[in-house]
């Protein structure tokens, strides 16, 4: 009955050098955040409109790569080595890979952050999806590299144990966090082979000058063979964290081992073959291959919609150990005076609304009502900016004691913090969702254009602007107090009394799981001609058309000079005249 | 946690989740009024719409 | 592997739901005749748009008695030609195109919302029955003067539409 850093000092170690890579780039994310929530709603401005898409860049980077799969590579790593029992094979392979997303980070920022330098060349103006023909600077692309090589290393480094577990136990079933961490973990291998060509063949070569032209629907598409999975990839140690140390919060155990394991082959298998769903809209995509992939899509919510029943009957569990009744009663049995639990409580629920505006971004025609607008923005501030947010902060609050040693700064404030985000989203991405509907763009900087204004049929824009910014503010002060506590944490003295670092045994337990579900082997296989069926006509029949290299057209790095923005226009005006 | 609050062990056979139906059963609901009211009227109501060629 | 009966039964609910998502959204397509942009139109160069017979005079053009088609390009930071006007009453087909990098074409409150893509060219059928004015928005980022784009589009009632002689 020990805490994670008297049995896995060295390890502990990393996690938390992870944890802090993690928090820096939430620091800078959630700054962002703000100058964009005050910005584009109209309230202060410290930046110029031209600016904000630097901010905006800045902003995905950071959040959703470096905050993201950083707590992910602690968290796995605190996954596989508490459920193996056992420390990772080589010190040094677990550093040099968590060196390498360090460095990969630092060169994807530094053209990003140039940005807002006039004085220095160099830009990556390109928004998270770099949509080519906009152009960034190579250093961009070669970060971006850098770091998912770092995080295959990674997953090589969690194989590696499991298999080395795995000769010392050969008639044992898969722990279950291992099991969670090894299918996503082949899920992302496979997911990121889009990006690994899209960058490796196209992008990088036609940003240094090597080949002229790139085709962009190919590229595009290749993103978002990427883009889907990946959000899926940040979901998932949220999940394993619902299913892990939820139950354990909660005071229970969790429901079944096996649909657990049910649940992670699904994603598995169903999270890539669906990417083309984020262009329902896209020319040169028949409607067909778009009604498979919202088939498949569709079929996705499965997992999720079996977790929301396994995951809370988990919580149900604890609170009728703790002496809950009745059909409702029994939810204020629940510790929510323990941050770790309401803040994964908080966020399970938020999921569940953002679960609902996800379904309607599946739906392959209403995506005409609510493509590119602050609907989609609104979404997935509920699912990776609250789910998986909100989730990740509840559990560095129970997971820094264990890889510190030390005990939590300030439990109360904590749980004001997870209670904050969760009232400042609320305001947030319900006035986003609203605003969505009016046909409010999402990525613009300014709130209302020139010649037309966006009228809204119940209460005004403005009232939408003020919850947006209202959200936004609140949001900004709940990770503020986040990182606090963290920093605070950090310095505390040690402590012999932390609580210690087992996962409790589910109700149903492995026994009860079929054999066939550790089959990593047919899982990848199946997972693989799932993907090769839903994308090989596909990206054939873009290549046949436009060609791998496009049908011609001019690269567009962002950052112009300003004599060469007023040129540019003054063409662009000459060229519609004519 | 669990042992220093638990006020019973309830293992496998004696716990049925029935809080989890009834809220997962209100979820199911608002989800097909959400679902519905998005599509008919928010959507469908937005027109004009892209519709063939006729 | 035991499953537990309400288990059991959340997972027919939820097979239930994605059926009717999908039955939804097909009779969306099938009975209301909504179709999605597609892969109709050939690729084009989009630096050789001055060449296009369509493309190098972005107009509205009469095509049959209620029918019009319309060329538009969409370009940093504007689009061509702004603003666009039609007669209520008409189906109107729009083929937009682009002349650098990704945009969309937006008819901001309604379902008229397409993205455009160098090299593709996006198509839909669009039936206007009110006369009526629309904002036009890209709301794909397209670089540094992103929300200065837009255009509007004017349904004009169908006594008073006439359509200019080389109008672009």
């Amino acid at each position: 009955m020990s805490a994670y850093i008297d049995d896995f000092p060295e390890e502990a170690a990393v996690i938390r050098a992870a944890f802090w890579s993690s928090f820096v780039a939430l620091a800078i994310g959630a700054f962002f955040g703000l100058i964009q929530t005050l910005h584009r709603t109209d309230i202060v401005r410290i930046f110029d409109s031209t600016d904000y898409y630097t901010i905006l860049t800045a902003h995905g980077v950071f959040m959703v790569i470096t905050f993201t799969i950083f707590f992910l590579v602690g968290v796995f790593t605190w996954a596989v080595t508490t459920s193996l029992d056992r420390g990772v094979e080589s010190l040094r392979f677990t550093w040099s890979w968590y060196l390498l997303m360090s460095l990969g980070t630092v060169f994807t920022a530094i053209p990003i952050l140039a940005g807002f330098v006039d004085s220095i060349d160099m830009s990556a103006d390109v928004l998270f999806t770099f949509y080519a023909p906009l152009q960034a600077h190579p250093l961009f692309y070669i970060g971006l590299t850098m770091f998912v090589i770092g995080t295959w290393l990674a997953g090589a480094d969690w194989f590696r144990s499991w298999w080395a577990w795995k000769s010392e136990n050969p008639s044992e079933r898969i722990p279950l966090p291992t099991f969670m961490v090894l299918t996503t973990m082949i899920m992302w291998y496979i997911a990121t082979l889009g990006i690994a060509v899209s960058i490796l063949a196209f992008l990088l070569p036609w940003s240094l000058g090597l080949v002229e032209t790139v085709n962009p629907l190919l590229t595009r598409t290749l993103f978002w063979y990427f883009g889907h999975p990946v959000v899926y990839f940040w979901l998932m140690p949220a999940y394993l964290m619902w299913y892990t140390l939820l139950p354990k919060f909660a005071g229970g155990r969790l429901f079944s081992d096996p649909l657990a394991r049910v649940v992670f082959v699904l994603f598995l298998l169903l999270s890539t073959p669906v990417g083309i769903h984020h262009q329902y809209l896209d020319p040169g995509i028949s409607e067909g291959f778009k009604f498979i992939a919202m088939t498949n899509t569709m079929f996705l919510l499965l997992p999720s919609l079996l977790t929301a029943f396994t995951v809370v009957a988990s919580i149900e569990h604890g609170a009728r150990q703790r002496g809950g009744e009745g059909y409702f009663a029994w939810l204020g049995a629940l510790p929510w005076r323990e941050p770790a639990f309401t803040g994964m409580a908080l966020a399970g629920l938020m999921f569940a609304a953002g679960g609902f505006s996800g379904m309607i971004n599946a739906g392959m025609n209403i995506n005409y009502l609510i493509h590119n607008t602050l609907w989609v923005p609104g979404h997935f501030h509920l699912t990776v900016g609250t789910a998986v947010a909100l989730t990740f902060m509840a559990g560095a609050y129970w997971l820094m004691p264990q890889v510190t040693g030390k005990p939590l700064a300030s439990k109360p404030i904590a749980l004001f913090q997870t209670v904050l985000w969760f009232v400042g989203m609320t305001f947030m991405s319900n006035a986003m969702h609203r605003a969505g509907l009016l046909g409010i763009p999402r990525r613009t900087a300014e709130p209302q254009y020139e010649g037309f204004e966006f009228q809204a049929a119940v209460g005004s824009v403005a009232e939408l602007d003020a919850q947006v910014a209202i959200g936004g503010t609140l949001l900004f002060v709940s990770a503020v107090l986040f990182l606090w506590n963290m920093l605070i944490t950090s310095f505390n003295r040690p402590t012999e009394t932390l609580p210690s670092n087992v996962i409790p045994e589910p109700l149903s337990g492995s026994d009860d799981s079929p054999a066939v579900l550790d089959n990593l082997k047919l899982w990848t296989l199946i997972a693989i001609v799932l993907v090769v069926l839903a994308y090989s006509l596909p990206l054939a029949s873009i290549v046949d058309r436009g060609g791998l290299f496009g049908p011609g057209g001019d690269a567009f790095p962002v950052r112009l000079s300003p004599t060469l923005v007023a040129q540019l226009l003054v063409d662009t005006v000459q060229e519609g005249l004519r | 946690m669990a042992s220093e609050t638990s006020k019973r062990e309830l293992g496998h056979d004696d716990f049925d989740p029935i809080g989890t139906l009834a809220l997962i059963a209100l979820y199911f609901l608002l989800l097909v009024f959400l679902w519905l009211f998005m599509y008919f009227v928010e959507f469908l109501g937005n027109e004009p719409t892209v519709v063939g060629l006729i | 592997m035991n499953i537990h009966t309400y288990e059991k039964l959340w997972l027919v609910g939820a097979m239930l739901l994605i059926v009717g998502f999908i039955a939804t959204v097909t009779y969306g397509a099938v009975g209301v005749g909504v179709t999605m942009i597609d892969d109709s139109e050939e690729t084009i160069d989009p630096t050789q748009l001055d060449e296009d017979e369509r493309f190098s005079e972005p107009r509205v053009e009469q095509v049959g008695e209620n029918e019009y088609d319309v060329y538009v390009v969409a370009r940093q930071f504007m689009f061509q030609p702004d603003p666009i006007e039609v007669p209520a009453g008409s189906d109107v087909t729009f083929y937009v195109t682009s002349a650098d990098v990704i945009h969309s074409f937006s008819v901001a409150g309604t379902n008229v919302n397409t993205m455009v893509i160098p090299g593709e060219v996006s198509t839909m059928t669009v039936e206007f029955d009110e006369p009526g004015e629309y904002g036009i928005v890209c709301n794909e980022y397209c670089g540094s003067g992103h929300h200065a784009m837009e255009a509007m589009l004017i349904v004009q009632p169908e006594d008073e539409f006439e359509l200019e002689e080389g109008e672009n």
